[in-house]
């Protein structure tokens, strides 16, 4: 079934050994002579690069086996085995991994490269390409895993460098804080996931604990125990992928570096779940009630962050809500069993956001550092090349045909008409309008119109080419890639589909013709109905609004972010000092200081019998062989 | 009969004498009522048939070592004002016999279990030096030795101790 | 019978403990220990008596000896006490306290 490569385990050891030799070279370096900028930059990229050219080598050699039979692994040592349980720290490509690898590895080098231009300057420079490596080979165990345990090692390690990575500005205290939410709620969507993994080995881990054996004896899990699995594993994906209700760290996570948010929070680490549940298909196809909870949740949070982004005056806040927005969709698709709708959307997705990140990056480099967009405005004569790369990834978000976010997006939203899921279906088409709205409400204030600092915009200039180079590949992939997957109607072949179908449990929905094309009807409608909208309202310049009733409340994200800190944080807090200044004295340290205190006192006690005069000695004496004699004396008679 | 009788008066002077020694505020007086036990315990020594013993004790007990007592007590020249004031003397003499009644009783029990045994005075080869000589001399020599370098030790102690001290105070 | 003489003995003992716990004087308390002594010597040679051996004469003479001894420098250390505070009282004394 499978075959034995050993490459397999260099496609993660490459970024991994880079990011300890960066580390070391910093750690040495940052309080001496510091290594020119260069060094770090060229090292930094060895490591993604090498990855991405062994990935198109799996690639090759996965597309030289016969379909059945696409999955090659390797088993590098093993980790642990304790009863039943028996881990290794192994590795699969299959059909499903390699897409996930080519865009992981392709879209990770070209930020690297970004990145060299982006970070120039800062003080800790070594520092970052570190984080970076180490995430991007925190992501390939990830994703290349060949079981549930060695993804929760990429999972956790994706976490941790988030969270390294978000505070990295960390002289801002902000920012600090930020990285901390970020990592906390992670971790609460961790807590699901591990649950998660402990019901499915105590159903069915006995007889192996790898996405394989666990395929093939799927069929021995008890109903009950299979959704529990389900729901606890999207658990740790609400956290990981930014679903409600554990979405609160993402907009925060904005404080860090563009490029981090470019390549960690929209199209690398954010996908991780529902890279998860295409993976455990095996296990979601079979509970339907499970995948129900997931596309409505994945819905009503692509809802809710369309509602926010509509009124966000930060850029990269207008990104991140539309990427919580996104991800809902991708949910909403693998939630109705179009696994591969929903991956494909990851991938083009991961195309435009990091795109219009990384544009959002190359504005905010020009406007030194300016984040509001009610401060910018008239760019695109300033910056023309930022300017048409974001135009292009502003089609794709929208979903304007023929650009790739179109076509992954409609998959989608016709996979949930033709099963049946009416009411995803139409809350789809209605953030697929907000989403045009907000996304060229978001272009037209920035470029178009009249600059509303004139100051800054004077200063302003295009990027150096080593940041408008990827935005150009980029581009490019976010204008051709939807024609991976077009759909028969439009006469293509649905190579994607049919080339993950080895890994995904899927069931591809037989529908009418009429079907489709209400569906992509009403996809274009919401599109032109959004568009018109934002061009009338700030096609020409507007200026800043202010916001009152429901725009206020919207503005200010519906003031989630504060109940959860009544409602949960605050009480945690205070039942963590209540422990501290109540319970820890009396109840833990009084026991021990108590017997100290015990033996202090019996001390004194018999200290009363030390008079100091030898007779009262001599009295203890007698008395002692007086007591003797009177027990001796009963004995005798 | 005769002997009883002896018995009798040495046992009851003995007591006397050490019931003096307890109770008597001045030590010189003690001294003298515990010379009194010792000549009688010497006259119980002979009633028991030990010839050397009983010359022992009067030559060594209330010869030297209560010569020495007396000699001591007098070179200190005490005053009354030097005496200990035990009012609470008689309350602790009741408690301590009340304490050490126990220790008499237990040690009675022991004793009458004993068997029974004459103590007629045997005359010939019984207490004479030559018997104690014999088994001094053979059996129980090296404790005689090491007692003599006891006493050695005891007499270079008692010189230093009670000695002029050159350098220290 | 020899059993009146064990008892005198037992009697003179007792008295000497008496003494020795009771009496505060530096000399009494001497001296009570130099009858406990002789208590001792006393059922020493009732025993041998008993034995008809000459064995309990000779312990007895063995602990003569260690009396002497030991008055000779029990007398030196009282004197020693006496010049350092000129005082008899054994309640004085008292640096063991503690």
């Amino acid at each position: 079934m499978e075959q034995s490569v050993n490459y397999l385990g260099l496609i993660p050891l490459f970024p991994l050994l880079g990011a300890v030799f960066i580390g070391l070279l910093h750690v040495f370096t940052c309080n001496r002579t510091k290594l020119p900028e260069k060094v770090y930059g060229i090292l930094a990229c060895v490591g993604p690069v090498l990855s991405f050219v062994l990935a198109l080598k799996v690639f090759v050699a996965l597309k030289g086996l016969p379909a059945a039979s696409r999955f090659l692994s390797h088993k590098a040592f093993t980790w642990f085995s304790v009863g039943d349980l028996h881990i290794d720290m192994g590795f699969l490509a299959d059909p499903l991994s390699c897409l996930m690898l080519l865009f992981v590895t392709f879209i990770g080098s070209l930020i690297h490269i970004y990145s060299i231009g982006y970070m120039g300057g800062d003080k800790n420079y070594g520092k970052f390409f570190a984080y970076m490596n180490l995430f991007l080979g925190s992501m390939l165990v990830l994703v290349l895993g060949n079981g549930p345990v060695v993804m929760f090692v990429g999972w956790e390690g994706v976490g941790l460098c988030s969270y390294l990575l978000i505070s990295f500005y960390s002289e801002d205290r902000a920012n600090v804080l930020a990285g901390n939410k970020a990592f906390i709620v992670n971790r609460i969507g961790d807590l699901g996931f591990v649950l998660g993994m402990s019901f499915l080995f105590w159903g069915i881990g006995a007889s192996g604990f790898d996405y394989l054996s666990l395929k093939t004896n799927i069929s021995n899990l008890e109903p009950a125990i299979a959704l529990t699995v389900c729901l606890l594993l999207f658990v740790g994906a609400t956290g990981k992928s930014a679903q409600i209700p554990l979405y609160v760290w993402l907009p925060d996570a904005m404080a860090g570096p563009t490029p981090v948010s470019a390549l960690i929070h929209a199209a690398t680490m954010v996908t991780a779940g529902v890279y998860m549940v295409a993976r455990f298909s095996f296990l979601y196809a079979g509970v339907e009630l499970a995948g129900n909870i997931v596309a409505w949740i994945g819905m009503l949070t692509a809802l809710l962050a369309a509602i926010f982004g509509m009124f966000q005056e930060d850029i990269k806040k207008v990104l991140a809500y539309s990427t919580v927005s996104q991800l809902g969709y991708m949910f909403a698709g693998v939630g109705v069993a179009a696994y591969s709708a929903g991956i494909f959307h990851v991938f083009t997705h991961a195309f435009f956001k990091a795109l219009l990140f990384l544009g959002a990056g190359s504005v905010i480099y020009a406007l030194h550092h300016e984040q509001n967009i009610w401060k910018m405005g008239g760019l695109k004569a300033k910056m023309p090349k930022t300017y048409l790369t974001m135009i292009i990834g502003a089609f794709a978000l929208a979903g304007c045909p023929p650009f790739s976010g179109f076509f992954s997006k409609d998959e989608i939203l016709f996979s949930a008409l033709a099963t049946g899921h009416y009411g995803i279906w139409a809350i789809g088409v209605l953030v697929a309008g907000m989403t045009a709205y907000y996304t060229f409400r978001m272009i037209f204030v920035v470029f178009h119109g009249e600059p509303r600092d004139r100051h800054a915009f004077e200063h302003a200039h295009d990027a150096p080419s080593v940041m408008t180079v990827p935005l150009i590949i980029l581009a490019i992939g976010a204008l051709f890639a939807g024609f991976l997957n077009l759909p028969g109607i439009f006469g293509g072949d649905q190579i994607v589909s049919h080339w993950l179908a080895p890994s995904l449990s899927e069931q591809h929905p037989h529908a009418s013709v009429l079907i489709e094309i209400i569906a992509i009807g009403a996809s274009v409608v919401a599109f032109a109905i959004g568009f018109k909208i934002a061009y009338s309202k700030f096609g020409q310049g507007a200026p800043e609004p202010t916001y009152t009733g429901f725009a206020d409340f919207a503005y200010h994200k519906f003031y989630v972010d504060e109940m959860y800190d009544k409602v949960i944080v605050q009480p945690y807090k205070a039942i963590g000092s209540s422990i501290w200044k109540v319970i820890e004295p009396n109840v833990t340290d009084a026991p021990v200081q108590g017997v100290s205190k015990l033996y202090m006192l019996l001390g004194t006690a018999f200290k009363v019998f030390q008079v100091g005069y030898v007779r009262v000695y001599a009295i203890y004496m007698v008395l002692g062989l007086s007591l003797m004699s009177l027990i001796l004396s009963q004995s005798l008679n | 009969m005769f002997a009883d009788g002896l018995f009798i008066g040495f046992a009851v002077l003995a007591v006397l004498g050490a019931v003096g020694l307890v109770l008597f505020r001045h030590p010189m007086n003690g001294a003298m009522s515990f010379v009194v036990t010792l000549i009688s315990l010497a006259g119980l020594y002979a009633l028991l048939s030990a010839k050397l013993i009983f010359a022992l004790q009067l030559i060594v007990y209330a010869g030297a070592i209560m010569s020495l007592i007396v000699f001591i007590i007098m070179f200190l020249n005490i005053q009354p004002s030097d005496l200990p004031q035990e009012e609470t003397k008689l309350l602790y003499i009741l408690g301590g016999s009340v304490v050490v009644f126990p220790i008499g009783l237990f040690l009675a029990k022991i004793v009458k279990s004993l068997p029974a045994h004459s103590t007629e005075i045997i005359g010939h080869n019984f207490g004479g030096v030559k018997e104690v000589g014999l088994l001094l001399f053979r059996d129980w020599l090296v404790p005689f030795e090491i007692v003599s370098i006891l006493l050695l030790v005891s007499l270079v102690g008692a010189v230093i101790l009670a000695g002029k001290r050159g350098t220290t105070k | 019978m020899i059993h009146s003489y064990l008892y005198l003995s037992i009697i003179l003992f007792c008295l000497g403990i008496v003494g020795v716990i009771s009496r505060r004087n530096v000399f009494t308390v001497f001296m009570s220990i130099e009858l406990m002594l002789n208590a001792a010597n006393l059922a020493f040679v009732a025993f041998s008596r008993v034995h008809e051996s000459m064995d309990g004469h000779v312990l007895a003479m063995m602990v003569m000896a260690v009396a002497a001894a030991e008055a000779a420098l029990a007398l030196a250390v009282v004197i020693l006490l006496h010049k350092h505070k000129s005082k008899l009282d054994t309640n004085v004394f008292s640096l063991l306290k503690g």
